[in-house]
């Protein structure tokens, strides 16, 4: 073998490993709850349950990205719009706390809504089976139920 | 490091001031860390890169220049460039430089609103030894919420490298090191930060809250506001993530003087220590552990029947599960339930299957009474405890009868036997160590080893968890040729991977197997390749750690063929000092060659 091959072959390999990057990542919001996004992605969810208002403009510009689901990156809107943007990004843990009664996620969605927690925990842990009726439930749907099972 | 001719650069300053109208206090520390300004030989130069920044075409150098443009943006009635600039403003109207009130700017004011900012975080994110990027664990800020809820509702702020398009190219870290990506802010919900390094990455985050008055937790925001508009040229290894931060913490604080601690390397882990020592800056400290931990710490808790139920569980065999006392099943199921989430993102699993075990787990849950018993893991070894990241080091030792001195340092990081208190256990990362060695007998002195690069991942292997173990190295070394008994250096290359069993907390076996490349004039023919087999153990305590290891190496060179036993042991003095021993025998060409030495290790 070519020997310089052999000795840049060795100091490219470890410069590929020695840089720490930090690099931005790109794998975009909630990944942990991709697996119970709907099939036709966020905005047009979004559009289809959002009564108060639209997105709001990049104010920020393409230096300041996103999470990839609201396009500000922030917690923003009403409440409706809060609740689904918190349930789809955290869909999973929510699942959890559900069928559990207890959790941060369920703290977070009494103070979106300015409820007791306590009422919302037990509201969602007798409601898990209306809430979550099949393994194939997304967010729009989540969200849409537990409106309907806090406003009862 | 130390400034040098400081008080040239001060003359300068001085200089350029008198010749201004009127006397502005651009010398001010609080001007200078707002405009991100650093004292270089002759005078200042500004950190931010993009051109929108600085405002005076001389801005970036002359701080001066850029109050005066500045003063003059704010009598102008560009309100649109105004809006970019709120932290300015406030330092404007402190020192009575500004009359006008600050215009209304939506935008700005709806990030306020979006924001609803009652405090700050700095968040420390430990080592990702899967991601060479991560290697050294990130650090991010959190502007806390005041929204009702939880923290979970509060913003990360993150600046990192735009590297999109380049992650795959055999020139990504030269690049990198080299200053090619732009460097830029970047703005998500907690949760997302939670999901990506907690649940996605399996890392823990230390979250260090801030103490700061009301007065600079609104520069702060405005600060960030005006330096996310900004983009800056990333260097890896300086101008970083945790870099950049230090710069914000000064312009919102100028006496914490933090980014003068980070003109060299800076390593995230040593920022969260800086601003750690600042007095009154931390006012208190909390948890949040990876998934991973968060399991694990859970199977700990099981009992045997438990634990069983719980391995049918995840495989969707609830039996088990059902047939535990009433008390005992919620546990079980929201521990299987959580490991399949795991299971998820390591891409074990179909989504499939994964929503089909997600689903019937929590049903089952649901069943069971509300409420847990298992108790949540809370309190963990703060990495600001830890060793610190530099090295240096001397020793005694003996090699084949003939006595010798050694020198070393290395600027980076830690290895498998250093005190592993806030590191991850099992990984180890030694960059550019160096030795210098003077032999005694010939009374020579010459350059023993440059440890270029060592990496290693030690991940124990279970019924539960199954990483694979690793270790890349590369280095110079002096090496003897048994046969000639001659000297030289030799470049040698090794990648190697494999498993990890272990036995409790403080006993590790290991075996990697391996491919091996030396390169070097002094050898017979000039290189060899080779493969490696090796078996070793780790033992870690409180005080004292201790690796032993034997491998094998088949090469095409009689010189590459070894068998090396290898023994170090150190017991840690204090946080910072180490005595170390290390036995060395290897075997070459039918010759033995010893080797003993024990050292003081300092880090610092």
């Amino acid at each position: 073998m070519n020997k310089t091959l052999v000795a840049s072959l060795m100091l490219g390999a470890a410069v590929m490993v020695s840089a720490p990057a930090y690099a931005i990542d790109s794998t975009g919001c909630g990944l942990g709850s991709m697996a119970w996004r709907g099939q036709s992605g966020i905005l047009p969810q979004v559009a289809a349950v959002t009564t108060n208002g639209t997105f709001g403009t990049q104010t920020f510009g393409i230096t300041f990205g996103t999470s990839g689901c609201d396009p500000n990156g922030r917690v923003t809107g009403g409440t409706q719009k809060m609740v689904l943007a918190f349930l789809e990004n955290n869909l999973e843990q929510f699942a959890m706390d559900a069928a559990a009664g207890q959790g941060e996620t369920l703290t977070t969605l009494a103070g979106i809504m300015d409820m007791d927690e306590k009422t919302v925990a037990e509201k969602t842990y007798q409601n898990f089976a209306v809430l979550f009726p099949n393994e194939n439930v997304d967010a729009v749907d989540v969200t849409l139920k537990f409106y309907q099972i806090m406003k009862a | 490091m130390k400034k040098i001719l400081p008080a040239l650069g001060l003359w300068f300053l001085t200089c350029t001031a008198a010749y201004a109208d009127k006397p502005l206090p651009a010398d001010l520390p609080e001007w200078l860390a707002l405009g991100h300004y650093q004292k270089k030989w002759f005078g200042y130069k500004g950190t931010i890169g993009s051109d929108n920044f600085y405002l005076s075409p001389k801005g970036k150098t002359n701080p001066t220049k850029e109050l005066e443009a500045t003063i003059a943006l704010f009598q102008s009635d560009d309100t649109e460039k105004q809006c970019l600039f709120p932290a300015r403003y406030m330092f404007l109207k402190k020192h009575g430089l500004v009359s006008a009130p600050f215009p209304s700017c939506a935008e700005f004011e709806q990030f306020r609103e979006d924001l609803r900012p009652a405090g700050m975080t700095l968040l420390f994110t430990d080592a990702y030894m899967n991601n060479s990027s991560s290697l050294f664990g990130h650090t991010l800020l959190r502007v806390d919420t005041a929204r009702k809820g939880t923290q979970l509702l509060a913003h990360g702020i993150n600046y990192g490298a735009w590297t999109q398009g380049y992650e795959n190219s055999f020139l990504y870290a030269v690049y990198g090191l080299a200053g090619f990506y732009p460097g830029g802010y970047t703005v998500k919900p907690y949760y997302d930060v939670i999901n990506t390094y907690n649940n996605i990455e399996n890392r823990d985050i230390w979250e260090y809250n801030l103490d700061l008055t009301p007065e600079e937790l609104d520069l702060f925001v405005a600060h960030i506001w005006e330096v996310g508009q900004t983009t800056t040229p990333y260097y890896f290894f300086t101008q970083n993530c945790s870099y950049m931060l230090m710069e914000l913490f000064d312009a919102v604080r100028p006496e914490l003087k933090l980014a003068a601690d980070f003109e060299g390397q800076t390593i995230p882990l040593d920022t969260i220590k800086a601003v750690n020592a600042r007095e009154g800056l931390v006012k208190s400290v909390n948890y949040r552990p990876s998934r991973q931990r968060k399991i694990r710490h859970r199977i700990k808790q099981m009992n045997e029947r438990q634990y069983d139920a719980f391995l049918d569980a995840v495989t969707l065999d609830l039996t088990g599960a059902q047939n535990l006392p009433e008390a005992e099943k919620a546990d079980v199921l929201e521990t299987a339930y959580q490991y399949v989430q795991y299971q998820y993102v390591a891409g074990d699993l179909a989504l499939k299957d994964y929503r089909q075990k997600s689903f019937q787990l929590l049903k089952a849950r649901n069943q069971a009474a509300a409420g847990q018993t298992f108790d949540e893991l809370k309190e963990g070894q703060n990495p600001v405890s830890s060793h610190d990241s530099m090295m240096a080091s001397f020793g005694i030792g003996v090699r084949n009868g003939d006595f010798f001195e050694q020198l070393s340092f290395r600027p980076a990081y830690h290895q498998v036997t250093d005190r592993g208190y806030g590191f991850l256990l099992g990984a180890e990362i030694n960059f550019l160590d160096v030795s210098f060695r003077h032999y005694d007998k010939h009374d020579k002195y010459v350059l023993d080893k440059l440890n270029i690069l060592q990496l290693s991942s030690f991940s124990p292997i279970d019924a539960v968890f199954q990483a694979a173990s690793y270790r890349i190295g590369l280095d110079v070394s002096r090496q003897v040729n048994p046969k000639s008994e001659d000297e030289g250096y030799v470049l040698n290359g090794n990648v190697g991977g494999g498993g990890t069993f272990a036995l409790n907390d403080h006993l590790w076996f290991y075996g990697l197997s391996s491919a091996e490349a030396a390169y070097g004039g002094f050898l017979p023919n000039n290189q060899w390749l080779g493969a490696g087999l090796a078996a070793g153990a780790i033992v870690s305590f409180a005080k004292t750690a201790l690796q032993v290891e034997v491998k094998k190496v088949f090469a095409t060179d009689k010189i590459g063929s070894t068998l090396k036993w290898n023994l170090r042991a150190d017991y840690y003095l204090s946080r910072n000092r180490a005595l170390e021993a290390v036995v060395a025998y290897t075997q070459n060409y039918g010759k033995n060659q010893t080797e003993a030495l024990l050292r003081l290790k300092q880090y610092f």
